[in-house]
């Protein structure tokens, strides 16, 4: 019995019958065609399918699509304004904090969600926010650096 | 000699426009943007979902299977069983393995049926709906048990199997027993050495499971027709998917094309084809394109991951601290296929068990021994983790022992430039003294850490690139002076793209932008091995240069004809910046556009450049005493690691404040992603030396999800001071470049190991050093009887 879902991805309205049962994940890669969020495990552990969902960081492989009904949600198709990069996808870049790129989108958005609310953290603060992202290529300290740098360039830029 | 130094001065002379230079990714953007297509993304119209049946048993009869209701079931286009597949048996070393079992299933989790439907859900119910019936047979869960005279026979008919065609030659399977492989060395008399030496001393350690953890499970399309099966797959060798799928189904190599996704990851795992056969069987059965994307579930519990050991080390020598004799007996847990394991036990049961060592009477036994658990494969290192752990943490013991310390007792015994490896092997550009001087300089180890429960650990080892490969690659000029480069060499990750690219703009003199790669297609780039064993930049890459240097020379050929009137040759033009000029005189000189523009119209040529390399080496080793004269590496890399830990006496918890290392890797063409390479390694490394292991219970993997096999998080990355040592380049690579992606993974267990008996004063013998383990071990130490 499929439902009527009304949501804002990425700024644009969509509506969208769905299954009660289906996942965000699915819906939005298998109807809106937003490949970006990944599946890596299913299970809400790896990170890899994570989204902002009213600006907080959300697992979308454990949300039913109906709970984003009227709720803003942001992939990272949607983090570039008009074509250019958020400073976190520049600092991911140019860091070397992206290898493989699999986790990649969820690592850029769960810090994403971070800085949303805590523009200038600590480093620890960014392992924190980044814990439950996993990423097996890295290492991880180029993703902390990548972080922690695009804090430091965009309050550059607000000066 | 003389071509080393010769290497070594070019390289370190040279200046270079795009080489050596900290590049971000080429394709870096389209990751951070979301945009890249991986093997998970990929989907055709009319496309079906497959799934996998798999065995509940260890080691069972199969008596009947009866897939008959799953084939009626609504949305079911096709059910296959292994009646629906050659009666042939594959296997990437010997050939033990069916595509879906056949008479009996030798592990929990082998495929006995598949089916295709329209999708995953129907596909699940399918799976449910097939009946089989099986018998229980006696099983062996581990290698003791299995190398038991009685012990039931995991494969009755081995010593019948036919080797595969690839690695055959190092297959020595014993018939009538579970042990597929055995590999020696006899090397000088390590029974006379025994007993002409003032010390021995005999050890056993251990080193568990641990899984790839690739981001991205493994997913392949297939659309197969009757003129042509097409395969999307991130597997890290496109060339050796098509060759088995080709083989498997009877059909000619140019009737399948096997293309490369983004990968999500591959570290050895993506080596074997293991959905490929599988979704071509289905796609042709259902006549619809079907795509198979494992659950992290599968990949836990069906794909191996990499092999324990079990490492007997005996060593003896003189008591100035000079090792004369080493015995060895290296037992590797093969599961219920040889697979990779094959050169998992030859190469680091082997041609790498000595470490970077000069040992002069050497005796080795490496077997790999058959269990009815899910066979691990190739595993980032190839099993030199596990060695270097047994021989680096006693190492540590000896010199204690003796009242040496540890960096004076290995420098003592560390190999130098022309030394012999373990297998006879004369070795060139050698420097791992240099990185353990680097190391222990860097962590100040002289200096006592204050704290006393804190303690720092050293260790070193040596990583080669198999022998024997080979690369190709195309690189082609566009009209407006952009370059095409076509390499069969898989990217996963790793920055393939973007060397190869870096590699390719240097020798035509064009920028990073104006070059492309396009990688891994079987019917569009040139014939590659593929991606494994830190092969990528040493291979792919001298063949890309030499294809870059041929194109130039086509191009400066061609431009001399068109600047006759200066009366130039070719020798005395170069390309920079995208123009070819006269070298010294820039003035004179045409855009390269222009001269590929002529090259296509005028002289109907258009620049198309080749070039192949294959690696050093050869394995030849003689069957009874391992011994060649012939190298048995592509090229070697050396490897320093230093570790601080502190541990927690009243809980065991292991803390590792920091990890030093130098790491060898001739040239770094790209030192932002060495650096990366390494880190990610050595977080690898850190996981299976602290937490990770797959926890099998008669056979059944019990912690299958990232719940409950924990790999490190950012939270568990400690600093990592990574030195890059870039005076050592090698007399073949480009630029003087080595592999580097496994150099960070191979001694940090034992590094770890060292410090922890440094800060805690207990040795533990079985990695990973979780806090249970350490903490027994202390309370063993204090008198404590261990609990329950």
């Amino acid at each position: 019995m499929k439902q009527s879902l009304q949501m804002t991805v990425n700024g644009q309205r969509h509506t969208v019958e769905v299954e009660p049962w289906r996942l965000l994940l699915d819906v939005l890669r298998d109807d809106l065609g937003l490949m970006g969020a990944k599946r890596g495990c299913g299970e809400g552990y790896c990170g890899c399918c994570t989204v902002l969902l009213d600006r907080k960081a959300v697992h979308a492989c454990c949300v039913l699509a109906l709970r984003a009904a009227g709720r803003e949600i942001t992939t990272i198709e949607g983090l570039a304004v008009e074509k250019k990069l958020d400073p976190l996808q520049e600092t991911f870049v140019a860091r070397g904090a992206t290898q493989c790129g699999y986790c990649t989108p969820g690592m850029i958005l769960s810090a994403k969600a971070l800085l949303v609310k805590n523009p200038h953290p600590t480093e620890d603060e960014v392992k924190i926010a980044l814990s439950g992202n996993l990423c097996r290529c890295t290492g991880y300290a180029k993703i902390v650096e990548a972080v922690l740098c695009a804090a430091s360039s965009a309050q550059e830029r607000n000066l | 000699m003389r071509r080393v130094k010769r290497a070594r001065k070019e390289s370190l002379m040279a200046s270079y426009s795009l080489v050596g230079k900290p590049l971000p990714l080429v394709d870096g953007v389209e990751k951070v943007t979301g945009r890249s297509v991986y093997g998970t993304d990929m989907s055709l119209p009319g496309m079906l979902y497959g799934k996998i049946l798999r065995s509940p048993y260890a080691h069972a009869r199969i008596l009947s299977v009866d897939a008959s209701e799953a084939k009626r079931m609504p949305g079911v286009h096709a059910v296959i069983t292994a009646d629906d597949l050659p009666a042939k048996r594959v296997g990437v070393a010997l050939r033990d393995e069916w595509v879906l079992a056949r008479d009996k299933v030798r592990f929990i989790g082998e495929p006995v049926a598949a089916v295709a439907a329209s999708d995953e859900s129907i596909a699940e119910e399918a799976l449910r709906a097939i009946r089989v019936e099986y018998e229980e047979l006696p099983a062996v869960f581990s290698i003791e048990e299995s190398l038991k005279a009685d012990a039931p026979l995991v494969h009755e008919e081995l010593g019948t199997y036919e080797p595969s065609p690839y690695i055959f030659r190092f297959m020595r399977p014993t018939a009538g027993t579970n042990v597929a492989s055995h590999i020696k060395i006899r090397k000088g008399n390590t029974e006379k050495a025994l007993r002409e030496t003032d010390w021995a001393f005999e050890d056993t350690y251990y080193y568990s499971r641990a899984h790839h953890c690739y981001m991205e499970p493994h997913a392949v399309l297939a659309h197969a027709t009757e003129e042509k099966v097409l395969l999307w797959t991130n597997s890290q060798r496109t060339f050796d998917v098509r060759a088995y799928v080709a083989d498997y189904f009877g059909l000619a190599q140019h009737k399948v094309r096997v293309m490369n996704t983004k990968i999500g990851g591959g570290f050895g795992g993506k080596i074997t084809p293991k959905l490929e056969p599988i979704a071509t069987a289905l796609s042709r059965s259902s006549g619809r394109p079907v795509k198979i994307t494992f659950t992290r579930q599968e990949e836990f519990a069906a794909t191996g991951g990499q092999h324990s050991a079990k490492v007997k080390i005996k060593s003896a020598g003189r008591r100035d601290g000079t090792i004369v004799a080493r015995e060895m007996e290296v037992t590797w847990d093969a599961g219920a296929a040889a697979d990779l394991g094959v050169s998992v036990s030859l190469l680091a049961g082997a041609v790498g068990v000595s470490g970077p060592y000069q040992i002069s009477n050497l005796k080795v036994d490496s077997y790999l021994v058959y269990t009815n658990s899910v066979n691990p494969g190739a595993f980032r290192g190839m099993g030199m983790q596990q060695v270097c752990w047994a021989v680096e943490s006693q190492m540590d013991t000896i010199a204690e022992r003796l009242g040496m310390d540890a960096v004076e007792f290995r420098m003592k015994n560390a190999i130098v430039e022309g030394s012999r490896s373990a297998t006879g092997e004369v070795l060139h550009s050698v420097n791992v003294k240099e990185c353990l001087a680097k190391v222990a300089e860097a962590m100040e180890w002289d200096k006592k850490p204050q704290q006393p429960n804190r303690g720092k650990g050293i260790a070193i080892w040596h990583k080669f690139s198999a022998p024997s490969t080979s690369s190709s690659a195309v690189v082609k000029l566009n009209g407006d002076g952009t370059v095409v480069v076509l390499t069969g060499a898989s990217e996963i990750g790793q920055g393939s793209t973007t060397v190869l690219a870096q590699i390719a703009g240097e020798e035509l003199g064009v920028r990073l932008e104006d070059v492309t790669v396009v990688s891994a297609d079987t019917e569009v780039t040139p014939f590659d091995h593929g991606t494994f064993s830190s092969r990528v930049t040493h291979h792919a890459g001298n063949a890309v240069r030499l294809a870059a240097i041929d194109a130039r020379e086509q191009l400066l050929k061609i431009a001399a004809e068109l600047l006759a009137k200066h009366k130039v040759t070719g020798e005395q033009l170069e390309i920079l910046d995208g123009q070819v000029c006269l070298k010294g005189n820039h003035a004179v000189g045409l855009p390269l556009a222009q001269v590929v523009l002529a090259s296509e119209s005028r002289v109907g040529l258009p620049v198309i450049g080749r070039g192949s390399f294959r690696g050093l080496g050869r394995f030849q080793l003689d069957p009874e005493t391992g011994q060649s004269d012939v190298p048995a590496a592509s090229e070697w890399i050396y490897v320093a690691q230093g570790a601080e830990v502190e541990v927690d006496l009243e809980t065991g918890k292991v803390k590792v404040l920091r990890l030093v290392g130098a790491y060898d890797c001739g040239k770094a063409i790209n030192p932002l992603l060495v650096h990366g390479q390494i880190e990610g390694s050595l977080m690898m490394g850190l996981g299976s030396t602290l937490y990770e292991k797959i926890e099998l219970d008669n056979g059944q993997v019990m912690n299958p999800s990232f719940m409950d096999y924990l790999i490190p998080t950012v939270l568990e990355s400690p600093p990592m001071e990574v030195f890059v040592m870039e005076d050592n380049p090698h007399e073949c690579g480009p630029y003087g470049a080595k592999g580097i992606g496994e150099a960070g993974i191979v001694a940090v267990a034992a590094a770890v190991g060292n410090a922890v008996y440094r800060a805690a004063g207990v040795r533990i013998k079985e990695a990973p050093l979780t806090g249970n383990r350490v903490l027994e071990a202390i309370e063993e130490q204090r008198g404590i009887p261990t609990r329950g």
